[in-house]
């Protein structure tokens, strides 16, 4: 397994843009080491956001982590982008299981067994979920909990310090995140609608060291903004004291030295609420 | 400034051939020109083209000083990094990057999957016209 990682993390290295990240994060799964397979799969999703392997085994890291609600919406996600994903269906069947939702969970179960009859494991499940609806078995895990359900994926972004609270798209254009790519506050969404604030992150892990050590040694300084001009809008990014960073999302038909100025009032909010919170 | 330094790499059909190969001389010159046209603008210390996928500079035309590995690396990396950002957030493709510092200003113009347009410059820069001769330039390499 650990010629594996080698192997797949020279692949990756050799042609960052491969599908083989899914492979990697999933080997590092299974070796115990989520906190880098998540990494991983993370970064994996910012370059190929519609790949169904790759939210599956997000969903696996997140389950393994006992996240079952992060679980549930990265295997929703994949099962949005292909609805025949078998491990999204056995993930999903899974989750129901182990949650204690015995009727969603046989029909999760039926949903798998109809694509793939010659699936034990999933027959097998099947078998104890109907004894444990029978009543002839103890239900898996604390049965008399109702299944926790996340209607819409943006209930997620809502559960976040409202830190912009008055401030125009203050849960859909305005992150707050530290350099490690871990979501402090606000929220981004998607074209959509959803939640896309971990994947945004995510992206802009280690941005924040690499731009100052590289700007130091460059002799330009400290760094105040980086300003991206893309398709349909606006992105600034600017650093909030040490180790936090502000990204900021702002219509195309917005000037950019106006989405600089309300980055800029963004900042100081931001900075206030890390000073409140002591970090 | 120094000569025009033109690399040996090729990255698509925007790569700049190896110096003096007559077939692709036109490729070549056309970079070149691009080059001069950037760091012509005031307050331009510099200007490359650098492979997006390993930030190794393809080209390049620098003020004596100017560190230019590292400036490739860093925009290389930094448009990784705001496209990753940006195709998650359905913000789209992007055009164009300037990262501001108090000792000067970093512009970075992706030309294609394969090649960006890079410059750096001083605070006196007028970042509207390179930016104007950068997107210029990248459209051009991609068309």
């Amino acid at each position: 397994m650990a010629d594996d990682v080698r192997s797949l993390t020279t692949e990756l290295a050799r042609d960052p843009r491969s599908l083989v990240y899914a492979d990697l994060a999933e080997a590092l799964r299974k070796l115990g080491q989520r906190e880098e397979a998540l990494q991983v799969v993370l970064q994996g999703l910012t370059r190929h956001p519609m790949h169904a392997d790759g939210h599956d085994c997000l969903a696996r890291i997140y389950a393994d982590m006992g996240d079952l609600e992060r679980a549930r919406l990265a295997w929703s996600k994949a099962l949005e982008i292909a609805p025949d994903h078998m491990g999204s269906l056995r993930g999903v069947a899974f989750l129901l299981f182990r949650q204690g939702d015995l009727v969603a969970a046989e029909a999760a179960l039926q949903k798998v067994l109809a694509r793939e009859p010659a699936d034990d494991g999933a027959g097998r499940a099947l078998e104890v979920v109907r004894r444990g609806l029978a009543g002839s078995a103890p239900p898996p895990v604390r049965a008399a909990r109702p299944a926790p359900r996340m209607t819409e994926p943006r209930l997620l972004g809502a559960t976040r310090p409202e830190i912009f609270h008055g401030f125009d798209g203050a849960t859909a254009d305005i992150l707050l995140l530290d350099q490690r790519g871990l979501v402090l506050g606000g929220g981004l969404t998607d074209r959509d609608g959803k939640d896309a604030s971990e994947l945004a992150a995510a992206a802009l892990a280690g941005v924040s060291g690499e731009a100052s050590r590289t700007t130091e040694y460059l002799g330009l300084e400290s760094w105040s903004a980086i300003v991206a001009e893309a398709e349909n809008a606006h992105l600034v990014v600017a650093p909030v004291g040490p180790g936090a960073l502000l990204l900021v999302r702002r219509d195309r038909s917005i000037a950019v030295g106006l989405a600089l100025r309300f980055a800029e009032r963004a900042r100081g909010i931001a900075l206030a609420w890390l000073d409140r919170q002591g970090a | 400034m120094s000569a025009p330094d033109v690399g040996r790499r090729r990255t698509g059909a925007a790569a700049a051939p190896p110096a003096g190969s007559g077939a692709g001389s036109s490729a070549s010159e056309q970079l070149q020109r691009a080059l001069d046209r950037i760091s012509r603008v005031r307050g331009v210390r510099g200007s490359m083209w650098v492979a997006a996928d390993d930030g190794i500079p393809v080209a390049q035309l620098l003020m004596e000083g100017v560190r230019g590995k590292a400036i490739a690396a860093l925009a290389a990396s930094l448009a990784r990094k705001v496209s990753g950002a940006s195709a998650a957030t359905g913000a789209g493709r992007v055009r164009f990057v300037q990262m501001e510092a108090a000792g000067g200003t970093l512009l970075v113009a992706p030309a294609s999957d394969d090649l960006l347009i890079v410059a750096l410059a001083d605070s006196r820069v007028n970042i509207g016209l390179a930016r104007l001769e950068m997107i210029r330039a990248a459209e051009a390499a991609h068309a």
